[in-house]
């Protein structure tokens, strides 16, 4: 469903710069949690040897102390030591171990 | 999280070696194709060691070539890998079936009985009652209904007010509620006499209706008047008058029994050969184990039950039952005439008492010994009794 609705915004997006797309207006509209509506990652850390991200385009570098992470926003680094991935699906990651930073690359 | 790991468990899953340059594409393949990966770990630059489901391995190759991967499986965990060692293993299904066999067919048949609530005298006319139905232990529970039993049992048992029949688990319990015998009617309207019931001497008369025909000290022949059931009022003018007589005729009674002294014993004599039969027994059923047929014409023989007792106090019906059985010879002994008197005294008592009704008690026992016409002495044994003779008789019209 949501990958759907966003091939079909994204046509029209393309080589725009990441702003709000119509989706994302709708959602904030009708006050819809943006995760739900558009494709915007959602990122949850749970203390500080778990984060899970939600709405995920896949992962770019696997490495013990640094995993990257491409999302409809840009890339999501995550460092820190003894990374692994608890678990993997379609739509989210959950990263574990000791976790020191989680950046948005531009 | 416990629950997670049930579940991958029951499932099964392996843990598999990616080597390669793009771990990271195979991975987003493998995401991309539902293929649900966990606890991945990067061990160097080349390679990762991750968990995956049965069914994501087998989807795996793909996956695998278009990432230029090889993929090994360093482990295989969980249930149906477990189940699969067995799988192979005949003797080992076989004896699950069987155990399950014995398991169901022990749980839907009858162990035990328990009868509660009634004397103990009735206990095997109930179970009169439920052998004719095959009913016992070793019955299937399913064929019985409780009601039908508890119905024929009321049907068929005397003096039974209540039944209640239950099966709960492995036993059947039958409750049993006595009811008390009506009391017999005494109509007083009709006319009844009391007779002698036997011979005897009157000890003592006790009349609660009707009128005394003796007196006490007085001997009475078997069916004479005792006590008429006609009434007679002290004033001649009123005549008499119809009543059920009642009373007790309490009687000096005496039963005697005469035997021919016999000088020649037939003595019973254990030869000291002995047989022993084994048998296994399960619920009612029997079944030989050990010893053949009997090998002597006449034994004597004394049964011992082993049973396997369960716990809390359970006796389980499974066990042996062991049948010692000894030889014995019958033998002619030459008494001499005080042990042929007392031995002949004794059988002679022994008669007397099964003829004695049970209500009377003996007084006195009285020991004759006198010579017959050809020689052969006799030796007579009377027992006094005292007991009531008073029996009753509808009065006829005179």
């Amino acid at each position: 469903m949501k990958r759907g609705i966003y091939r079909i915004k994204g046509a029209g997006n393309k080589g725009k710069e990441p702003g709000e797309s119509l989706g994302e207006r709708l959602a904030r509209l009708f006050e819809i949690p943006g995760e739900v509506c558009g494709n915007r990652p959602k990122v949850t850390a749970i203390g500080r040897g778990e984060v899970l991200i939600e709405n995920f385009k896949g992962i770019m570098d696997f490495q013990s102390n640094m995993i990257r992470i491409n999302t409809n926003n840009g890339i999501i680094k995550v460092t820190g030591e003894g990374l692994n991935i608890r678990e993997i699906t379609n739509e989210e990651i959950i990263i574990g171990g000791k976790i020191s930073n989680i950046d948005y690359d531009a | 999280m416990f629950l997670v790991h049930l579940w991958n468990y029951i499932r099964g899953y392996v843990i598999i070696i990616v080597d390669g340059r793009s771990i990271e594409r195979f991975i987003n393949i493998c995401s991309k194709r539902q293929i649900l990966l966990w606890d991945i770990v990067r061990l160097d630059a080349a390679s990762a060691e991750m968990k995956a489901s049965i069914r994501g391995f087998r989807l795996m190759r793909p996956a695998a070539k278009k990432s230029g991967c090889r993929v090994h499986i360093k482990k295989k965990c969980g249930l149906p890998f477990f189940l699969y060692r067995f799988k192979r293993r005949k003797g080992f299904k076989v004896g699950l079936v069987i155990f399950s066999a014995i398991l169901m067919l022990s749980v839907s048949i009858i162990w035990d009985i328990e009868i509660t609530g009634c004397e103990p005298e009735k206990i095997p006319e109930i179970m009169s009652v439920l052998n004719a139905d095959n009913i016992g232990r070793g019955s299937f529970k399913l064929k019985l209904d409780p009601k039908i039993i508890a119905k024929k049992i009321a049907l068929n048992v005397e003096q039974v007010a209540w039944v209640g029949v239950e099966i709960k688990g492995v036993k059947l319990f039958i409750t049993i509620k006595d009811s008390i015998e009506p009391p017999v009617l005494i109509k007083n309207d009709e006319a009844f006499n009391i007779v002698a019931e036997r011979d005897g001497l009157v000890k003592k008369v006790e009349v609660y209706a009707g009128t005394p025909r003796i007196k006490e000290g007085e001997t009475v022949k078997k069916g004479q008047l005792l006590v008429s059931g006609k009434l007679e009022s002290k004033n001649p003018e009123f005549g008499t008058r119809d009543v059920h007589a009642l009373g007790k005729i309490i009687a000096r009674t005496w039963y005697e029994e005469s035997m021919p002294v016999s000088m020649v014993y037939t003595q019973k004599l254990k030869t000291g050969r002995t047989h022993k039969t084994v048998y296994f027994r399960f619920l009612d059923r029997r079944f030989k184990i050990s010893g053949g047929d009997l090998p002597f014409e006449m034994y004597e023989t004394v049964t011992e039950e082993k049973m396997i007792s369960g716990p809390f106090g359970l006796r389980l019906p499974i066990g042996l039952i062991v049948e010692n059985s000894s030889e014995i010879v019958e033998k002619q002994v030459e008494l001499t005439l005080d042990e042929a008197i007392d031995v002949t005294i004794e059988t002679a008592r022994e008669k007397l008492r099964k003829r004695i009704p049970a209500d009377s008690t003996v007084v006195d026992e009285m020991i004759k010994q006198y010579e017959g016409d050809n020689g052969t002495i006799y030796i007579q044994v009377v027992y006094e009794c005292e007991e009531d003779i008073a029996g009753l008789e509808p009065a006829t019209e005179k």
